[in-house]
């Protein structure tokens, strides 16, 4: 009964706002959740949890295989690191609110050492201990080889190296083109860009919240969200012909989820208009075109004017350092959006051009 | 932090010391731990194993060599050998002598050696100087160089000749050696013949020590270089493995574990040591099928080169009880990764198949070829193309062109409902009343097909008058003819079960109800002259006499089936019948339209129209011929590689009971091909086709086989079983043999033979077996014979019947069987009788005082003839076939009533008086005497 509802929920539709309430929740109440007793109240709940989750036979069979090992040492690294993250910015924001300042610049902390050996000394001891910790996971867990590779039979569910199947399960939603090559490149362009593009001073050397709350939000919200979770969904929630299964249900290859999805011009066009599809390309999907540049142009521009904190942003950062900001923000939240409109409308693409292998 | 910590530093050194000696005691641990993990591999204890099993074996024949060794003569040998020392002894002085002599001439041979190889050198090198000099006509310097040339290849020669001398004298000091150790030599060279088997087991003995040396090669990162424990694989270019986009040699390192896989003597040790059980046929070195040329897993398939452990092999257990074995021993796993795991123990003779193929049955395949005859008997060639083996075969239903002056249309009806019903042996499979097609709405469709497939079928038949009219006879005496007379070659008969059952011959149906199926005067014509009534029937003519056949006829017509008279099949539902032509239609219409273009048809029309798509549905012409189906495809998937097909594509829909396996299915699916359909919602037209044909499991599993067997892989034309020219032709011929089942009653060079079963107590009673028949039989009289067959032995009641064959195909079969026997086309009798002087008076003494006359009677006697006529064995006969008959005819056809006259090896003289008592001039006078009995006429 409880497993059939866990199930349920943890179909993305379901699961990925529930994570993203989870993950405004967690920042909204970061104070409270970056205590020592909500971990230890935390591990409790989670520990007996986890044993019950793995006393089923169907979760068990995807947890055990020794591709997914690095994924659940992921979860619990990530887990435990956000809410070191959280707990040492507590901390220092209720300092730095009693007009303490931050934990890291109290004189003992500022005191220097010598980086020969203390530093180097120790990423020594970082060295050998990894590769000690891989010769051992190399030897208990064998590579999880499969048969030769044979070009006209692929295995299924054909998986991604576990690493990228947040991107595999961006292509349940955007074309190829945009979930291989736009987003990703998007994803390396804008971490390169970061430090070029947030020249807030502030949170330099010690843990806040409070002085960078939209850097810290925009980008968890992205790392967690938008990639852990993915992966999480890849991983354990897809199984064969790349459907959903949920965390106890057995991967029959034969399952099949209803889907069928349509095009924003033939919504628009045969759906609302009741007229055919327009010959010419461009006016087919003129009304894709125009909504998502005016989502590229008119957002960044109207925040800038229109809102408190677009106002502010812009002065603090300057046009050009906001606009590209924005933009690859907007870029970011196309992913949800999309996600969003999937499961309200079954929409597939919002300018679907597959004659130039332009979809988005 | 620490506190005891110096200026400048956040943590103490010693206790960094510290730790780093503990990660680094890790780092060594785990290092040391990576190569013993690559060291350590289930195949080495496997291995070292063998070498103790081995050494068990080595001690045992040790010891038996050391009984059989005569301890006595030893004994005498050595004391011999002892007295032979001291006699050396006093011959010291001269022995030391001779010692120091050949040590001197040695040396010098030595030293000449090296001499003479500078020599040499220095030739070849002034040589060239000499002759450069003289191309660039530098004569002054080739004058010189030529007399330094002379020079040293006068002393070249000189050095050649004084090696020979040295060579001489130190041949004649060993010679002096020998002389004086005489005594001690020629005994020491007699103990060593008799202790020489020893000797060497001794050796070999020594090889299986486990002692520093074997742990010495065997060493963690010494063993790269000359290990004994190691993986040995042999690499087979004649057969390829396909590693996609390309074919690879096939490396099967089976024999790291299988180690005495080659070798006899090992028969009772357990797997992986025991010897193959078929060392005569495969993988010994003398045998067709060589280890080295073959391989393993070009038949046995699975994964041969890997060698990781038991379960990379890809090995199958071959039945419940070895998986459960083998899952507690080795953690056996199903290989569901791998496209071809091995065959299972029991389908091994599959992997025959891609090497032998264009041939009929494989010699020594005997699941296989039981296999290919169900496949055979129940025609699963006709709908499913079978290339290599199962093309250009004959409909194995009978012809429908002329049913309506055979049997009744309501009767016809029935049959086709429920052909079990009326025969429960019947080979027609059952189309109807099956698992998914059971349910009423089904069944009112199915009906209304029936129907009109017999309207169609009726429709098209052709009008036929049987020739002869049947006149009521002695059924008693029917039933005897049809058990003597060979018809259970190929029928089984009611009323003659327990024969029948014995035979069991399948090419013509099992006979049962004649009386309520077909009319006397048909069957009557149909027994005289099979071909009046169906031109291509491979039903043969027995030459029945009216009598005898009235005699069968009435025999058959009293066998009926009273509760399938009078059958009124369900009436024809006209609405079903419209429902399904516009089905049909709205493949590629509208419902609606459909329907308008079925309402414009005429009445008939729609009955002929739906009876011909429902032939064409079912796939009746496949099997049988039934006019406008000229052209069509057979209704099922070829078949030529099924043994590939990824296991991915086979539909097992919820049988979940089903082995998930590529014969787990095939095995399944030949018992109950409608069995994928339950549980599943299908429409009318979308539900499974493939009839019914009630097969047992045994059957299914040989099918099975046969069809694991037809798999892609590509082998190499040196890897295939190429046939000579002849070999094709004998091929051709067994074929030809195999379509008019020729060997439902003559076993053919071993092969099949089925009515022989019939005759346990006698075999001789039963219809000749053909061995090497190629050899016995003229050709121009094999031509007439299977034309018009005449009598050969009177004291045969079973008839060699006259078969409908064309010209080519009697041809085929005369030059198959030569070229079986590896015969030349003709053997010309009259030049082998000329006499020498004396000869034939030897021969006639020999006829008269063997007394051949007394079964060889016909026209020389009165008696009861119990062998053939010899006065026809020139025409019928080869000289050199009869020369070997009678030098052992039991060596021909075991069990012969033609006694072995001289002896099992052909040499013992039947009388010593006659030719000196020469066996093979005795045979030679007696063939030449048989031959001229014919030759006379």
């Amino acid at each position: 009964m409880l497993r059939e509802l866990i199930n349920r929920i943890s179909d993305p539709i379901l699961s990925f706002p529930l994570a993203t309430i989870a993950f405004y929740l967690m920042l909204k109440h970061y104070k409270t959740v970056g205590t020592k007793k909500f971990a230890y109240w935390s591990l409790a709940i989670l520990t007996p949890v986890t044993i019950w989750f793995l006393s089923d036979p169907n979760f068990f069979s995807i947890i055990k295989t020794p591709d997914n090992i690095p994924i659940i040492i992921l979860l619990v690294l990530v887990g435990f690191l956000t809410w070191f993250t959280i707990y040492r910015m507590a901390e220092n924001d209720t300092r730095i609110e009693a007009g303490l300042g931050p934990l890291e610049a109290t004189p003992e902390n500022r005191e220097k050492v010598w980086s020969w050996p203390n530093l180097v000394y120790s990423e020594l001891f970082a060295i050998i201990g990894c590769t000690a910790f891989l010769i051992v996971w190399a030897i208990i867990f064998k590579a999880p080889l499969e048969e030769p590779a044979n070009p006209t039979w692929a295995p299924n569910p054909a998986k991604a190296p576990w690493y990228f199947l947040g991107l595999q399960e961006m292509l349940v939603y955007f074309d190829p083109w945009m979930a291989g090559v736009v987003l990703p490149g998007l994803i390396v362009a804008g971490l390169i860009a970061v430090p070029y593009i947030d020249t807030n001073p502030k949170g330099n050397g010690y843990f806040t919240f409070k002085e960078r709350a939209l850097a810290i939000t925009a980008f968890l919200y992205g790392w967690l969200v938008l990639w852990v979770y993915l992966i999480i969904v890849g991983v354990f929630l897809r199984g064969p012909n790349w459907t959903f299964y949920g965390p106890f249900e057995f991967w029959d290859l034969h399952k099949v989820v209803a889907s069928f999805n349509v095009n924003l011009s033939e919504i628009i066009w045969i759906k609302m208009l009741n007229v055919g599809l327009p010959k010419n390309l461009i006016l087919r999907e003129i009304f894709g075109i125009v909504l998502f540049l005016a989502y590229i142009t008119l957002i960044p521009g109207w925040a800038a004017k229109a809102t408190k904190y677009g106002r502010k942003l812009i002065q603090d950062m300057g046009s050009i350092r906001y606009y590209i900001f924005m933009f690859l923000f907007l870029m970011m939240m196309t992913l949800p959006i999309k996600m969003i409109l999937r499961w309200l409308f079954s929409l597939k693409y919002i300018v679907a051009l597959p004659e130039w292998e332009l979809n988005l | 932090m620490s506190e005891n910590k110096e200026p400048g530093m956040a943590y103490s050194m010693p206790k960094m010391h510290k730790i780093m000696a503990i990660l680094s005691f890790i780092f060594f641990i785990t290092t040391m731990w990576v190569f013993l993990d690559d060291y350590i591999r289930p195949w080495k204890a496997i291995q070292v194993e063998a070498l103790q099993i081995k050494r068990r074996h080595t001690e045992e024949l040790v010891k038996a060599a050391a009984k059989e060794i005569d301890a006595k003569k030893l004994a005498e040998l050595q004391s011999q050998l002892k007295k032979g020392e001291e006699i050396v002894v006093g011959r010291k002085q001269g022995i030391d002598k001779a010692n120091d002599q050949l040590k001197e001439v040695l040396k010098k041979i030595k030293a000449q050696n090296i001499q003479n190889g500078i020599l040499n050198a220095d030739v070849a090198a002034v040589n060239f100087q000499y002759e450069s000099a003289a191309a660039s006509h530098d004569h002054k310097l080739s004058e010189k160089k030529l007399q330094e040339l002379t020079r040293l290849k006068n002393q070249f020669v000189t050095g050649k000749d004084n090696l020979k001398a040295y060579q001489a004298e130190e041949k004649e000091v060993h010679a002096k050696l020998d002389e004086l150790n005489k005594e001690v030599l020629e005994t020491e060279k007699q103990i060593k013949d008799i202790t020489m088997k020893l000797n060497l087991l001794e050796m070999a003995k020594k090889q299986t020590d486990i002692n520093p040396i074997f742990a010495l090669r065997n060493m963690p990162f010494l063993d790269y270089l000359d290990p004994t424990i190691k993986v040995r694989q042999i690499v087979i270019n004649n057969v390829t493995d396909d590693r996609y986009f390309r074919q690879v040699p096939k490396v099967d390192r089976c024999i790291t574990c299988h180690t005495f896989i080659d070798q006899p003597g090992y028969e009772k040790e357990k797997n992986p040591f025991k010897t193959h059980p078929k060392l005569d046929l495969m993988v010994s070195l003398d045998s067709p099928h060589p280890m080295k040329q073959t391989g393993c897993t070009s038949c046995h398939g699975g994964e041969g080169h890997r060698v990781n452990d038991f379960n990379s092999a890809a090995h199958v257990p071959n039945d419940e009880k070895q998986e459960k074995e083998w899952i507690a021993k080795y953690d056996w796993k199903e290989p569901h990764h791998i496209s071809s795991p091995m065959l299972k123990l029991s389908q091994t003779e599959a992997g025959c198949v891609k090497c032998h193929s264009g041939v009929e049955l494989i010699k020594g395949a005997t699941v296989l070829n039981e296999g290919r005859m169900a496949i055979e008997k129940y025609g699963c060639y006709a709908c499913h193309k079978i290339q290599g083996w199962g093309e250009d075969k004959r409909k194995p239903g009978p012809s429908l062109l002329k049913i309506a002056s055979k049997v009744d249309k309501e009767w016809f009806k029935s049959w086709v409902w429920e052909p079990r019903s009326f025969n429960k042996h019947s080979k027609m499979p059952a189309f109807f009343r099956q698992s998914n097609n059971s349910e009423p709405h089904f069944v009112r469709l199915n009906m209304a097909e029936v129907n009109a497939m017999a309207e169609y079928i009726w429709d098209k038949s052709k009008p036929y008058a049987p020739s002869d009219k049947f006149q009521a006879g002695n059924a008693e005496n029917g039933k005897k003819i049809i058990s003597e007379v060979g018809c259970l070659g190929c029928h089984g008969v009611d009323g003659l079960e327990d024969q029948s059952n014995k035979i069991k011959g399948y090419a013509g149906p099992w006979l049962t109800g004649l009386g309520s199926k077909v009319s006397p005067d048909w069957l009557v014509t149909w027994l005289k002259k099979p071909n009046h009534y169906q031109e291509d029937t491979i039903m043969p003519s027995l030459r029945l006499t009216d009598k005898e056949a009235n005699d069968i006829a009435t025999y058959l017509l009293s066998l009926r089936n009273k509760s399938f008279e009078g059958l009124k099949f369900a009436p024809f539902d006209l609405k079903a019948r419209d429902e399904l032509l516009v089905d049909y239609l709205s493949a590629f219409d509208t419902n609606a339209s459909a329907a308008a273009k079925v309402a414009k048809m005429a009445d008939r029309e729609k009955t002929l129209d739906l009876g011909k798509r429902t032939v064409g549905k079912y796939g009746c012409y496949s099997c049988h011929n039934i006019e406008g189906f000229d052209g069509y495809p057979p209704i099922g998937p070829e078949l030529t590689k099924e043994g590939s097909k990824p296991i991915t594509q086979f539909g097992f829909g919820i049988q979940h009971d089903v082995p998930h396996s590529r014969d787990g299915w095939l095995t399944a699916h030949l018992q109950n091909p409608r069995r994928w359909d339950i549980g599943i919602d299908k429409v009318f037209r979308d539900i499974q086709k493939m009839p019914n044909f009630y097969m047992n499991e045994v059957e299914a599993k040989k099918i099975t086989v046969a069809l694991l067997g037809q798999t892609a892989d590509i082998v190499p034309l040196s890897g295939v079983k190429r046939y000579s020219a002849g070999e094709d032709l004998y091929n051709k011929a067994m074929k030809v043999a195999g379509k008019y089942n020729c060997m439902g009653c003559h076993q053919i060079d071993g092969l099949r033979g089925d009515i022989l079963r019939g005759y346990a107590d006698d075999i001789n009673q039963g219809p000749p077996r053909l061995v090497g028949e190629g050899h016995r039989i003229q050709t121009d009289w094999f031509y007439s014979f299977l034309a018009n067959p005449g009598q050969i032995r009177p004291w045969l009641n079973v008839r060699m019947p006259t078969f409908n064959l064309s010209t080519e195909e009697r041809n085929i079969l005369i030059a198959g069987f030569q070229q079986g026997a590896k015969q030349p086309t003709f053997e010309e009798p009259a030049q082998y009788v000329q006499w020498a002087p004396g000869e034939k008076e030897g021969a006639q003494a020999l006829w008269k005082s063997y007394n051949c006359v007394s079964c060889h009677s016909m026209g020389f006697t009165k008696d009861t003839p119990l062998a053939p006529d010899l006065h026809k064995a020139s025409v019928r006969l080869r000289p050199s076939w009869i020369k070997k008959w009678l030098t052992n005819p039991q060596a021909i056809l075991p069990g012969t009533t033609m006694p072995a006259f001289f002896g099992d090896d052909g040499k013992q003289p039947i009388d010593p008086s006659v030719f000196g008592g020469d066996a093979d001039k005795q045979i030679t006078a007696l063939t030449k005497l048989v031959i001229e009995f014919g030759l006379k006429k």
